[in-house]
């Protein structure tokens, strides 16, 4: 029988990601110059030799799919089994959407049983961290736990994003509470969980919905044995765009807190044949992540610069994340902006203008403008600060001029052609 | 229709100097991440032929390594996909490859089963893109029982290389190896489209030739153009390179760095595959500069690159000059160290302080005048050199080579020789 199985979470949209969910799940949004999120939670699997994997897909699944594919980069791709993606399906007397993640693993739970391990680990594939599993499974067969869960230390004006978790000298845990404004935890669940097979299959019969409230809470309230397992490296849920943007932008300081730079555990992902990094002439870059397949030949500080994108002449890009292939025209301007895929700034267009705006509503966004998918922003335009582009977006009407605060929709890719 | 395509990758490679001592020519890096082979397989699979033959013989270790089971380039099928052929013992002869004929009369059996007209031998040597589906057409609509793909190249260099003469339709008229003089100035490529059955019909022939060298450039192909066979050129109009000598490889590497590249390595419709590591983006750090250059994933700079080529990996550390210079995966360069117009294999270490490429180019290499008498030095694989070390130009640093190698500063045209072979 096998020690341990993964159930990789990846199926939530996020809304607070805004444009860069739209059309792909949090997992599968780009990350740290060229990986996705859940490369790290993939390549820690994969290091820590785990064999068999479930991921668990619902929200926009096509990207992810395609990223995941047979897992080949992380050395899934074996003859028996490897990674199997998980999604929601019709059967003749269900047909809900997963209501929660628990239930997504109820749903599957048969193809979960027929992987045949002692113990099953769940984990979301939303979040940024390097971890050896077996020394969490270690220490759970250890203290002979029902489940265990990773929990890490969080700033006291964070707990509202978490769930708090109390703990005995003995690691037993003592209390659990869902994203309380204020605790005397320190630790929050890093939504790592090793489960005995046996008790989650308990669990499972009961339809359960959320895997904290409809699983964790009630193993705790049974008085079984449910363990805290501390993790201290470095760990970031990257599922609100402040949360996001920090964790890109901590990458470029002078010593970051996650290195990339790992040859005894890299991270791993579906990589693109491209050519190396070509700094042009009059290129000027400090403090930045860049990419096989960019070319650059203006000026880039403190950014994280995807694969394939062009930085042209004159053109100035600080303090941003902007995705694959975009396009940076001469004499164009971009600061605290994140720019999805393929976007293209046109000559002399500033993106990240003039003030934020003063409205607390805008307060998620931290100032950043975020540009999504496919946008061509014209020649000369000024995009104010906290504006969010929709996919595919138009221009028209806004006289060459965004101001802060603004969303413009998104439009399907055809609209305008078709 | 289903086609195969040999590719001859067993050269010495000698005057790329301490590069393909330890590696076969088509194994050497080029272009920032690429092996040479890269774009010959890349050629294949881009003109849709996915049943490749590697012929090895030279220091094949780097080359299997690098192919592998041929994934990157899509090469690893259940049927076809690519084989790497080595010299062995027992099948037609048992012997070492006795030139490139021989690899592939040695070979024949690999021919045997296979439904093809026609069987493609190419070089590992070259950088190019060509789309072979454009030299198939031409050979059928010409009628020919081999086509020679041919390139222009300049009066100066036709020693160099097989020089074709053809007649307006094409026809290969006359064929001189490596001549001193000629009026043509068609060089072939090493790219050969032969008809099955004639292909097997001339090595046969060839293998039972007494005093013949068993080579397609020296041997076969003049003898057939004497003899009134239908040899046809076609002639290839795009860029293609032979980085013979370590001056070539240099200069071809750096004029990827211009304005305008001889090849679009980006192409998307027409990539070049090459086997890559997972590495993290290129990391360019406080107080860096880097222009006019290329580097590849995995590197970080803190120093100052102008002009240069980094591989994977390599570190360029703080108040670091790199300049004109080519820098293979992983090789470091301490703090304060300059590096100027120099060719560094992998893995090597530059200590802090230290001065690559110093004084007077006018001095040949000691060793090897011919090759290294330009003022570019050459660094073989994993050599360590100490900090503040000084290394005049035109030397030339065995792989290797230790700290304790080092008696003192190296002078212009200088020689440290690293242990003999490694492997």
């Amino acid at each position: 029988m096998r020690r341990m199985v993964a159930l990789v979470l990846a199926g939530g949209g996020g809304e607070a990601l805004s444009v860069l969910t739209t059309e792909r799940a949090v997992s599968a949004v780009p990350f740290g110059g060229k990986y996705r999120v859940i490369d790290f939670v993939l390549s820690n699997c994969s290091h820590s030799e785990i064999a068999e994997i479930g991921v668990l897909t619902q929200h926009a699944p096509a990207s992810l799919h395609d990223h995941i594919g047979a897992g080949r980069p992380w050395g899934f791709d074996h003859r028996s089994g490897g990674v199997q993606l998980m999604q929601p399906y019709l059967t003749r007397s269900e047909s809900e959407w997963y209501l929660g993640t628990a239930h997504a693993i109820a749903r599957n739970w048969d193809r979960v049983e027929a992987l045949g391990a002692s113990r099953v680990l769940v984990v979301s594939g939303d979040q940024v961290y390097r971890m050896d599993y077996r020394r969490m499974l270690m220490m759970h067969e250890r203290r002979r736990a029902t489940v265990t869960l990773a929990v890490t230390r969080v700033p006291p004006q964070e707990s509202g994003r978490f769930g708090m978790v109390r703990f005995g000298a003995d690691g037993r845990v003592t209390e659990l509470q869902e994203k309380p404004r204020q605790t005397r935890a320190a630790h929050a669940s890093m939504g790592v969980y090793l489960f005995e097979t046996a008790a989650l299959r308990e669990l499972m019969q009961e339809r359960p919905a959320d895997m904290v409230i409809d699983v964790l809470v009630p193993l705790l309230e049974a008085g079984e044995a449910v363990h805290a397992h501390e993790f201290t490296g470095y760990w970031e849920d990257v599922g609100t765009v402040a949360s996001y943007y920090r964790a890109n932008l901590e990458l470029v300081a002078p010593t970051p807190r996650l290195e990339l730079h790992n040859p005894r555990w890299p991270v791993l992902t579906r990589d693109e044949e491209r050519p190396p990094v070509n700094l042009r002439e009059g290129a000027d870059v400090e403090d930045s992540l860049l990419a096989n397949g960019c070319r650059v030949a203006g000026r880039v500080r403190r950014s994280v610069i995807f694969p394939g994108t062009v930085v042209e002449p004159g053109a100035e890009v600080s303090d941003s994340i902007v995705f694959q292939d975009g396009v940076i025209g001469r004499g164009a301007v971009v600061s605290r902006s994140i720019l999805d895929k393929h976007t293209i700034v046109g000559e002399r267009a500033v993106v990240g203008w003039g003030d934020p705006p003063g409205d607390p509503a805008h307060a998620w966004l931290d100032g950043l403008t975020l540009i999504g998918k496919d946008a061509h922003i014209p020649e000369g335009a000024r995009i104010g600060r906290g504006v969010v582009v929709g996919l595919n977006a138009s221009f028209d009407g806004h006289g060459g001029e965004v101001p802060a605060g603004t969303t413009l929709p998104t439009r399907v890719w055809y609209e305008g052609i078709a | 229709m289903p086609r195969y395509a040999f590719v001859l990758a067993g050269g010495l490679g000698s005057r790329l100097c301490l590069l393909s001592e330890r590696r076969a020519k088509p194994a050497v890096p080029f272009g920032g991440k690429y092996r040479i082979i890269d774009f010959t397989l890349s050629n294949c699979v881009n003109s849709g032929i996915f049943d490749v033959g590697v012929l090895t013989q030279y220091r094949p270790y780097s080359l299997n390594v690098h192919i592998g089971t041929g994934r990157p380039w899509d090469l690893d099928r259940s049927r076809g996909g690519v084989h790497v052929l080595q010299p062995s013992l027992g099948s037609v002869q048992s012997d070492w490859y006795q030139g490139t004929a021989d690899a592939i009369y040695q070979n024949l059996i690999h021919l045997r089963r296979r439904r093809i007209d026609e069987v493609l031998v190419l070089s590992g040597d070259h950088v190019y893109k060509m789309d072979y589906n454009v030299l198939y057409a031409f050979h059928k609509a010409s009628g020919a029982s081999v086509t020679v793909a041919v390139t222009e190249v300049p009066e100066e260099s036709i020693s160099s290389f097989g020089i074709l003469e053809t007649d307006r339709q094409g026809r290969v008229t006359g064929f001189k190896e490596k001549p001193k003089r000629a009026d043509s100035r068609l060089a072939s490529m090493g790219v050969y489209l032969f008809d099955r059955l004639a292909l097997v019909r001339w090595l046969v022939e060839d293998a039972e030739t007494p005093g013949s060298g068993h080579d397609f450039g020296k041997d076969i192909l003049p003898r057939l153009v004497a003899r009134g066979e239908h040899v046809f050129a076609y002639h290839f109009n795009g860029y293609w390179q032979d980085v013979g000598t370590l001056d070539s490889y240099y200069q071809t590497n750096l004029e990827f760095l211009g304005d305008h590249p001889p090849l679009e390595l980006g192409d998307p419709d027409w990539v070049i595959h090459t086997q890559s590591a997972d590495r993290p983006p290129v990391r360019v750090e406080h107080g860096a500069h880097v222009s006019r250059s290329f580097v590849a994933n995995g590197c970080r700079v803190s120093g100052r690159v102008e002009h240069s080529m980094l591989f994977p990996g390599v570190t360029v550390a703080s108040d670091a000059v790199v300049r004109d210079s080519i820098l293979m995966h992983d090789v470091r360069v301490g703090r304060g160290a300059v590096v100027d117009h120099a060719v560094v294999d992998k893995e090597v270490r530059v200590g802090d302080g230290a001065v690559v490429g110093e004084g007077d180019a006018s001095i040949p290499n000691r060793a090897c005048p011919d090759h290294l008498s330009s003022g570019l030095l050459v660094i073989g694989k994993c050599a360590q050199l100490p900090a503040n070390l000084v290394v005049g130009r035109n030397a030339r640093i065995g792989a290797y080579v230790t700290e304790r190698d080092f008696a003192g500063d190296v002078p212009p045209g200088g020689v440290i020789d690293g242990p003999q072979s490694m492997h």
